[in-house]
């Protein structure tokens, strides 16, 4: 949709339909990683966790810029992906959202791995460090020992 | 340990995993609790905007400040009392009723002989553009309507841009609509914000305007200093050897003009494009009045430099003055100009240039191309004539600033002749229309960085100019000046008689 943004990554996630089809996406992953026929249940939706907290990492947290030339002359190159949604403004919707359904995945995730230890671990693990952490306003424009700054 | 083969022995029946809650370790519920807390209090959390957004120091003003700053704010007036505009506006008052070319006639009924506006090569005028484009007008119609990417290009567009491809022996050109803002697209097109400039510190105001918006960070250099360029980008690869992963993602370029306007100088750019290889920068060279006027002397340094390599300089003209009709393009490799036929906003969201000044454009190239440099030959030496005639005759009432073979020069009032300020040279403008010569003071907008210290009166050199003509300029001044002189003079001694112990 036109808009005078002129950084499209801003206002994109406003779109209609752009939160189910994340949703889809999501159960997609889940229906292929459960189609596998030797692992069990319980490893089925640690991997889809573990896989949606890393592919969400990678996309919103580490990758800056766009793929397109945007005409904000530059200011976007910097900035990951989550800093440029909603051109930075905290706890929009969007946010809310996409802060949201990792833990809703965890929580299913932990039922279904009838609450063991191990899959408990590794799953709180990336929830916390790949999925909640870099999401918090305290953390906005901010690079740990400088890793991932230019 | 639910691990990997599925289990016979666990039952993943529903009801099984509802009872399997009750047995779940605390921390495991606690650490679940504490999520579910966090997305309720997730859902009451106002929405607000950082205030180191914009990568600012997060600093704002608080309201205390705001206050203050809005008590001590004066408006200015809308006009300036400025005595000296007074000329300026007078100015307008004149009202040509010819073509300003070589000469210009007035509606007072006065013939004056330009050397006020950039007309080096005498293409205003010219017949056989003016027929070219009289039979565009006619084909075409007057304006093209609409930008380059929306029904705007036409076949005279290709054509000009290949032309001028061909005429500067790069691979592509890309025309642009209006002179000002060719450079002042072209550069913020591929500078962005955490790139480097290297701009001379005398450029223009267009391309002050582009170095601006690019939003990079600009380092001015000394005036054609290379040595002072190369410690700056000396210490520019220091930072750079210190964080190579900033390295890697910076930009930098060198902004120069071929031929400074504001000065008459001429960029050395056999230097420049040495250092253009040796610290990997990236090469912009402004040549609005260059085009055609400094021949093949430039044209070599450019071909031999770019040769070398595939070549990451891009040339950039923004020619109003040398080819009359042409309004702005820029060559250089198919690479990097073809970026800004998305990237250069003027380029993109202005009209394209009407079809009868395309052609124009067209007609002076083939030209120039045709004379094999005759014009421009006879533009060097008018010009290199009419320096050494100022200098020799000249000496001490008027100072030339210029290089010898540029037809741009600024002349100031020497020190003996009196003080060189802006009323002083309007005033002598005002002389030189009576004697039948227009002259012009180099106006600037008051914003403009490179505009000099000193007010000048600005002489364009036209290659038809003839040998009375120049003669007619130099009698002008030198008389004029030798008025000024004298009567500064008798002031000075005039106040040595009232006040003898001045010396």
């Amino acid at each position: 949709t036109a808009h005078s943004d002129p950084n499209p990554n801003h206002v994109y996630f406003n779109s209609r339909g752009i939160w189910a089809t994340y949703v889809i996406f999501i159960f997609i992953t889940h229906f292929i990683v459960l189609s596998i026929p030797f692992i069990s249940m319980a490893l089925a939706w640690t991997l889809t966790c573990q896989i949606h907290n890393v592919i969400t990492y990678f996309w919103l947290h580490w990758e800056k810029g766009a793929p397109f030339e945007p005409l904000d002359q530059g200011e976007s190159r910097t900035l990951t992906h989550w800093e440029q949604l909603d051109d930075g403004v905290q706890f929009t919707a969007n946010k809310k959202f996409l802060l949201v359904v990792p833990i809703v995945i965890f929580l299913l995730t932990t039922f279904y791995t009838r609450y063991d230890q191990i899959h408990f671990l590794v799953n709180a693990l990336s929830l916390v460090l790949l999925a909640i952490v870099p999401k918090l306003p305290q953390l906005y424009r901010v690079r740990i020992f400088g890793i991932n700054k230019w | 340990m639910l691990i990997f083969v599925a289990d016979a022995d666990v039952s993943w029946e529903f009801s099984d995993l509802i009872e399997a809650i009750y047995s779940a370790p605390t921390y495991h519920l606690v650490f679940e609790g504490c999520l579910i807390l966090f997305i309720v209090g997730l859902l009451f959390q106002h929405s607000f905007l950082p205030s180191k957004r914009r990568g600012g120091s997060g600093d704002r003003l608080s309201k205390a400040e705001e206050d203050q700053l809005i008590a001590e704010w004066q408006p200015e007036p809308l006009v300036s009392g400025d005595p000296a505009d007074e000329a300026l506006l007078a100015s307008y008052q004149r009202c040509a009723t010819s073509q300003v070319g070589r000469s210009v006639t007035y509606s007072d009924g006065r013939t004056l002989v330009n050397f006020a506006t950039g007309n080096f090569l005498d293409f205003i005028g010219e017949a056989r553009i003016r027929d070219r484009a009289l039979a565009s007008l006619r084909h075409y119609g007057v304006g093209s309507c609409g930008p380059r990417g929306f029904y705007g290009t036409m076949d005279v567009h290709l054509h000009l841009e290949e032309q001028l491809a061909k005429f500067y022996g790069c691979e592509e050109a890309v025309l642009y609509s209006y002179g000002f803002s060719t450079i002042a697209s072209a550069i913020p097109s591929y500078a962005k914000r955490h790139d480097i400039i290297f701009a001379d510190e005398r450029c223009c105001f267009a391309i002050q305007q582009g170095l601006e918006a690019s939003r990079s960070k600009i380092i001015r250099f000394a005036h054609n200093d290379t040595a002072h360029l190369e410690e700056l980008l000396q210490r520019q690869a220091e930072h750079d050897r210190r964080d190579p992963k900033k390295a890697r993602v910076t930009r930098k370029f060198i902004v120069v003009e071929g031929l400074y306007v504001n000065c008459g100088d001429i960029c050395p750019l056999g230097e420049l494009v040495k250092l253009k290889y040796k610290y990997k920068v990236r090469l912009f060279v402004e040549e609005s009045a260059s085009l055609g006027t400094l021949g093949a002397t430039r044209a070599r340094h450019l071909r031999g430099g770019r040769r070398q390599r595939a070549g990451r300089g891009s040339d950039s003209g923004w020619n109003r003055e040398c080819s009359g009709p042409l309004r702005g393009f820029v060559v250089g490799t198919k690479y990097v100009v073809d970026h800004q036929r998305l990237s250069g906003l003027g380029y993109c969201f202005s009209a394209s240039l009407p079809p009868m000044l395309a052609a124009a454009a067209s007609e002076a190239l083939t030209m120039v191309d045709e004379m094999r440099g005759e014009r421009t030959a006879r533009l060097k030496s008018v010009s290199d004539r009419l320096h050494q005639r100022l200098l020799a005759e000249l000496d001490n009432l008027w100072s030339v600033e210029g290089a010898p073979m540029s037809p741009i020069k600024h002349l100031r009032l020497h020190r003996c002749t009196g003080e060189n300020s802006l009323p002083a040279l309007e005033a002598a403008c005002a002389a030189a229309a009576d004697a039948g010569l227009l002259l012009t003071v180099a106006r600037y907008v008051a914003q403009d960085l490179g505009q000099p210290a000193q007010p000048s009166i600005r002489l364009s050199v036209n290659c038809n100019h003839s040998d009375s003509e120049i003669g007619s300029l130099l009698d002008f001044l030198k008389s004029y000046a030798t008025g000024l002189a004298k009567k500064c003079f008798q002031q000075l001694n005039i106040s040595r008689k009232v006040r003898p112990w001045i010396i």
